[in-house]
């Protein structure tokens, strides 16, 4: 059986595991997101915050996923938790990092331009100031989408939805018939969905970005 | 957009002060981290299973096979793309510079599971060579493309320079652009450094051994706590070995830059 005859008799069941891959990949990312933008606006204005942020952020990202993964388990058991909760963990650092290296870019003048036309400190941060870091922020949940991508492969090993369990089984059945169609399929599977997303995010930033800053 | 390196150990001045907090708290963290999850793993009451895995032979030869396989990953990465990269700045070899790039960006798109089960399924082989050399293959990108970016952001007045006073081509890279470039080959080495000793956790799927195979046993038995001291072990060599590279790239880089 050639590969494509593999994808094209699987194809119901590549599907579903593409979509379940996605969809757990995007929903963590956005998460993330969320988290991140909050802890870096809590941190950017002070230094001594951002380098505590960064840092542990940089250190959780240091960690062997397939480790942190193990340590889930006993935690949350097998499933979707466990890899949710490490794909949120991993995409914190981008997002984190960037939120704040793009709040802390925001040009003083204009913040005060800001105030000076009676504007809030809540309608700076949300019409000025996160609008200016929007660029680096969703460049962070780019490079994060892009490494989660990855890391729902190995999630798999704790009954993680997604391609990765086609890696697996094709690593569990090795020598049998379809065992290398299998985990090439996944492993492309990957591949091509990384790219499509990687689209997405192009669309996205071309639609999103305020028009006074687009390049 | 901003471009943003992946593993998030990155020279922007902005936040130099967040490595320079990382380089002292990073040892001591895992010091008293991991010596807390031995203690705790030797000083309870263990199992026939638990005692086969939990003891410090099996502890030291896994932590060795892991280290030895970041070792002989690092050296092939090293190796093989510093000199590509600095082949492909040479004038003649722009044409084909993207052409590598494009692969080696492949590379790494591709989940390293995938890469690493997939290179096993080909060749059929197992231990540590099917371990390192995909896994190789998977962290040459951040070196490659350091290496390329460094050379190219060297002022060319200063390769002029070196030109005029009738350097020959190879000494104008190796005591010129090669020092210049040091700093962004260094960050690169520390980031493909960090992601095999994490892509290394992977190697017992292809009988690599390595500190993987505590957290599969312990995984596998149904014993947490040979789970646990497996991953941790594997955190702290990973944050180890991450404080090594930031220790190199301290003390390694030109004094006259910086």
């Amino acid at each position: 059986m050639t590969l494509f005859d593999y994808i094209a008799d699987r194809w119901d069941r590549l599907a579903l595991q593409s979509w379940l891959h996605v969809s757990e990949v995007v929903q963590s990312t956005l998460l993330a997101a969320v988290l991140g933008v909050l802890i870096g606006v809590a941190v950017y204005r002070s230094p001594v915050g951002s380098a505590v942020a960064t840092g542990l952020a940089s250190t959780i990202l240091t960690i062997p996923s397939f480790a942190l993964l193990g340590l889930l388990i006993p935690v949350f058991g097998l499933g979707p938790t466990p890899a949710v909760v490490a794909l949120v963990l991993y995409a914190l650092l981008p997002i984190t990092r960037n939120t704040i290296v793009g709040l802390a870019g925001v040009d003083p003048a204009v913040t005060d331009a800001a105030k000076g036309i009676g504007m809030g400190r809540l309608a700076v941060l949300t019409r000025v100031e996160l609008r200016l870091a929007w660029p680096a922020i969703l460049a962070g949940m780019r490079v994060a989408t892009q490494m989660l991508m990855g890391i729902a492969v190995i999630a798999a090993y704790a009954k993680g939805p997604g391609l990765g369990g086609e890696v697996f089984s094709g690593l569990t059945r090795a020598g049998s018939a379809n065992a290398t169609n299998q985990a090439l399929a996944g492993t492309l599977g990957v591949v091509v969905l990384a790219l499509l997303l990687e689209g997405v995010y192009f669309f996205i930033a071309r639609f999103t970005v305020s028009r006074g800053i687009r390049g | 957009m901003s471009d943003v390196d992946v593993t998030g150990l990155s020279s922007e001045p902005g936040l130099k002060r967040a490595d320079r907090v990382r380089l002292l708290a990073q040892p001591l963290a895992v010091l008293v981290v991991v010596g807390a999850v031995l203690v705790w793993a030797f000083a309870r009451e263990t199992d026939e299973i638990e005692a086969e895995s939990i003891q410090a032979g099996v502890l030291l030869t896994k932590t060795w096979e892991h280290l030895l396989i970041t070792v002989v990953v690092t050296a092939i990465v090293v190796g093989v793309a510093v000199p590509l990269g600095a082949m492909l700045t040479r004038r003649w070899a722009k044409p084909v510079a993207p052409v590598f790039l494009g692969i080696a960006n492949i590379g790494q798109a591709a989940p390293a599971l995938g890469v690493l089960v997939l290179f096993f399924l080909w060749t059929g082989w197992e231990g540590l060579w099917a371990a390192a050399l995909p896994i190789a293959f998977y962290s040459l990108l951040p070196v490659l493309r350091n290496t390329i970016v460094g050379i190219q952001s060297v002022d060319p007045s200063l390769v002029d320079a070196a030109r005029g006073i009738g350097m020959s081509p190879r000494s104008v890279l190796l005591r010129v652009e090669m020092p210049l470039a040091l700093p962004m080959v260094l960050a690169g080495i520390r980031t493909s450094l960090v992601l095999a000793v994490g892509t290394a956790t992977l190697a017992f799927f292809v009988n690599g051994g390595g500190l993987g195979e505590l957290v599969d046993t312990g995984y596998k038995l149904n014993r947490p706590a040979v789970l646990v001291v497996g991953a941790v072990l594997a955190v702290g060599l990973a944050l180890v070995v991450d404080w090594l590279g930031a220790l190199a790239e301290q003390l390694l880089g030109p004094k006259g830059l910086g």
